[in-house]
């Protein structure tokens, strides 16, 4: 497996700083209620997915995971009167799987990097480059 | 025979009418009466000692404070074999069991005297002596949490939570109390606590004085107490109804207890089951086993002009009717995601008004249309804002893992303590324009409801922990400050504050007013003292405070309210009962002048 990360574009570099900084004020968050820990954990992660270029698709199913479930939690607290008594239960799901994903602050964080891996070029590139097999290890 | 006398001397009484009677007479059949003196040590009298009379049966209780001359009277609906107890700060109790029969009027003398050993002089005080020397590194800065999380639902300092323990040991007391009394303390505050409990709490005894202080006024006041339930009861509020018996909300069990004051009946009137596991919408967190089998959790109560009365449902987020004449109960599901539904007033127009404290709403609801309104209060910061609107979801997350606790591991408070939450509080309507006025508890702020548009304002308070405020009959509203031992006083037309440093009855001392009540008619403010078993009195004439010394240790009170011949009353409502004096709960009145009353009767003056 190759790894090129000699020349690493800016914007990688910035979004990896984002992340750390995210996981390490959840994980301080943490250090008071341990269920922070997991995302802090989870939030690092992707810090290092995103810093090594490797496996985007797992990078992108769990910030998109984390966006959607953030997003869903607040529409289902604010306007889910008509779920009835199964609002809780949905905002109640909503809420751990933002929290598995990356927590809060990662849904901060999370938009402008699926934008990038969605509509912009340095993020895809990235992370082709490294996430592309080399011709020895294909042959192999 | 004695019988025959005790008629005839009724029927005497009654040529003289009833008003005369409760001078003139000498106590009726069942009624024995009581008269003597108490002395200090050497012969010294006892002024403003306590002559406390339990019935036979030790449920009911009845209790007159000496005279400068040590004497004292009390007459009492008692007969058979009393227990007869003296008490003043400083002394040994002096108690002895006497027979006094029906009509009997027994002469009885009683003598205290000094403590036999340091420990027993110690174990005497009150819980505000032991946690006023609790060895704070910056009081200022650490104790509030203490006051504002420990304080609220308990005594820290009584005989059963001053025993020394270990750093670990308190640190587990606080988990305890987090998980099952969601107790909104942070990580930080929680080992602060714990570590001046552990050094604080040595289990040496304390060498103080404490003066609860005689006078006249005291010397004309009578206590009635009456036992409630089991050492498990938490009654929550009391409440005297049109009809003068005393309503109070059992808020472990679901139960509503109805006392005849005249007759000492005790009605026990359980509330409808409702689809909710124990615990009711709080079933996640670790509510104590024993004080907490219930769902609803019945808080606090009010009474409309058809002589319901209503109650809010802490736990199960309802409302719930209870129509004293049929005994029948509704319950009524309040919209929008309540959580805690809190103290309950009704206006002049029978609107039913109440807070909702972790969810940061005032409920209107209306018992001829039976609809709610409900109204979102301003947030007063972003931590808050977010904590409230993710409450509701995180208790149902909790509840999925039914007492077990787990969503407190994700929730913002072990990070923010109480600051996560604005908490409205006490709720009270304005005599002079039905606006609806209530306390925001942790935001430390006061606000004003319109109840036509529904606008809100809202005011910070210069004393810190405002919690159930009432207004008097000039529109005033009066708030007890409970994080910092005041009274506070604010007129909406001036909008001006002013407020007052409650007295403590030792050096150093600190005072936790819960609740209190303006009596109508002189404008005195009731109030309660929970750190040190009293009752005080303010005077907004003189701005004085006087206090009436409760002859229960361990004597935490809730709301206060007035009965038609003049009675204080309200609810003895420690968490757990057990740790009160005697193991029981009671509901308690204050006559003012039933002491002075019966030296009348029985001709002591």
């Amino acid at each position: 497996m190759r790894s090129d990360t000699s020349s690493r574009p800016f914007l990688v570099q910035a979004y990896t700083v984002l992340l750390v900084v995210a996981a390490l004020l959840t994980g301080y968050f943490g250090l008071s209620a341990w269920g922070y820990l997991v995302p802090a954990a989870v939030t690092l992660g992707l810090a290092a997915l995103l810093w090594w270029g490797r496996w985007p698709h797992l990078l992108r199913i769990v910030l998109d995971l984390n966006v959607l479930s953030g997003a869903l939690m607040l529409l289902v607290v604010w306007y889910g009167g008509v779920l009835g008594k199964s609002k809780l239960d949905v905002s109640g799901v909503m809420m751990i799987v933002n929290v598995v994903t990356g927590g809060p602050l990662m849904a901060v964080v999370g938009p402008p990097i699926l934008a990038a891996l969605r509509f912009g070029r340095t993020l895809p590139a990235w992370f082709a480059v490294n996430g592309a097999p080399s011709s020895t290890e294909a042959s192999a | 025979m004695r019988a025959k006398t005790a008629a005839m001397s009724r029927f005497a009484c009654g040529l003289f009418g009833l008003s005369l009677a409760v001078f003139l007479c000498p106590p009726s059949a069942g009624a024995a009466a009581l008269k003597g003196k108490v002395s200090a040590s050497g012969g010294k009298p006892a002024y403003g000692a306590m002559v406390t009379v339990s019935d036979a049966a030790r449920e009911r209780r009845e209790t007159v404070y000496t005279a400068e001359d040590g004497s004292f009277a009390i007459r009492t609906p008692y007969a058979g074999e009393l227990e007869i107890r003296a008490r003043l700060a400083g002394f040994a109790d002096a108690t002895l069991t006497r027979t006094v029969a029906a009509s009997e009027i027994a002469s009885v003398d009683l003598e205290l005297k000094p403590f036999k050993t340091p420990e027993a002089a110690s174990d005497a005080l009150s819980a505000s002596a032991f946690n006023a020397r609790l060895p704070w590194r910056d009081v200022t800065k650490e104790r509030p949490a203490f006051i504002s999380q420990c304080n609220y639902c308990h005594q820290v300092g009584n005989a059963t939570t001053r025993i020394p323990k270990s750093h670990e040991q308190w640190m587990a007391t606080l988990d305890k109390m987090e998980k099952g009394l969601m107790s909104l303390l942070s990580a930080g505050e929680k080992a602060t606590i714990a570590d001046v409990l552990a050094r604080g709490f040595d289990g040496k005894p304390l060498v103080v004085a404490q003066s609860y202080g005689a006078s006249p006024t005291l010397a004309r006041a009578k206590v009635k107490e009456w036992l409630v339930g089991d050492g498990y009861t938490f009654v929550h509020d009391a409440m005297v109804g049109h009809d003068q018996r005393i309503y109070s909300t059992d808020e472990g069990h679901d139960i509503l207890w109805v006392l005849d004051r005249t007759t000492g009946k005790l009605e026990r009137n359980v509330q409808p089951d409702i689809d909710l596991p124990r615990g009711g919408m709080f079933s996640g967190i670790d509510l104590p086993i024993g004080t907490f089998t219930g769902k609803h959790g019945p808080h606090s109560m009010a009474e409309t002009s058809d002589g319901r009365i209503w109650i809010t449902n802490a736990l199960s987020g309802t409302l719930m009717s209870f129509d004293p004449k049929s005994r029948a109960w509704r319950t009524y599901g309040i919209p929008d995601d309540p959580v805690y539904p809190h103290t309950v007033r009704v206006d002049r127009r029978d609107i039913v008004w109440f807070t909702i404290a972790a969810s940061n709403q005032i409920g209107r609801f209306d018992p001829k249309t039976e609809t709610f309104r409900i109204t979102r209060l301003p947030s007063n910061g972003i931590v808050r804002w977010v904590s409230q609107e993710l409450f509701p979801t995180l208790l149902r997350i909790g509840s999925w893992f039914p007492h077990q606790a787990y969503h407190l591991n994700i929730s913002t408070h072990p990070f923010f303590g109480e600051r996560v939450l604005p908490f409205p509080y006490g709720i009270d309507i304005n005599p002079k324009d039905g606006s609806v006025w209530y306390a925001k508890l942790y935001a430390g702020k006061i606000g004003r409801l319109d109840p036509e548009t529904f606008e809100v304002e809202e005011w910070d308070t210069p004393m810190k922990g405002p919690r159930r405020p009432r207004f008097d009959k000039d529109g005033i509203l009066w708030i007890p400050a409970f994080d910092e031992g005041g009274l506070m006083r604010y007129d909406p037309v001036t909008k001006e504050f002013q407020s007052w440093k409650i007295p403590s009855v030792g050096l150093g001392e600190y005072e936790t007013p819960y609740a209190l009540n303006v009596e109508t008619k002189s404008g005195e403010i009731w109030m309660a003292a929970n750190n040190s078993d009293r009752v005080l009195r303010f005077s907004p004439v003189s701005k004085t405070f006087m206090s009436y010394p409760s002859p229960t240790r361990v004597t935490v009170l809730r709301d206060f309210s007035f009965a038609a011949d003049g009675s204080v009353c309200s609810s003895s409502s420690n968490l757990p009962a057990y740790a009160i004096e005697g193991g029981r709960a009671a509901l308690l009145c204050i006559e003012p002048d039933g002491g002075a009353k019966d030296r009348e009767a029985l001709g002591v003056w």
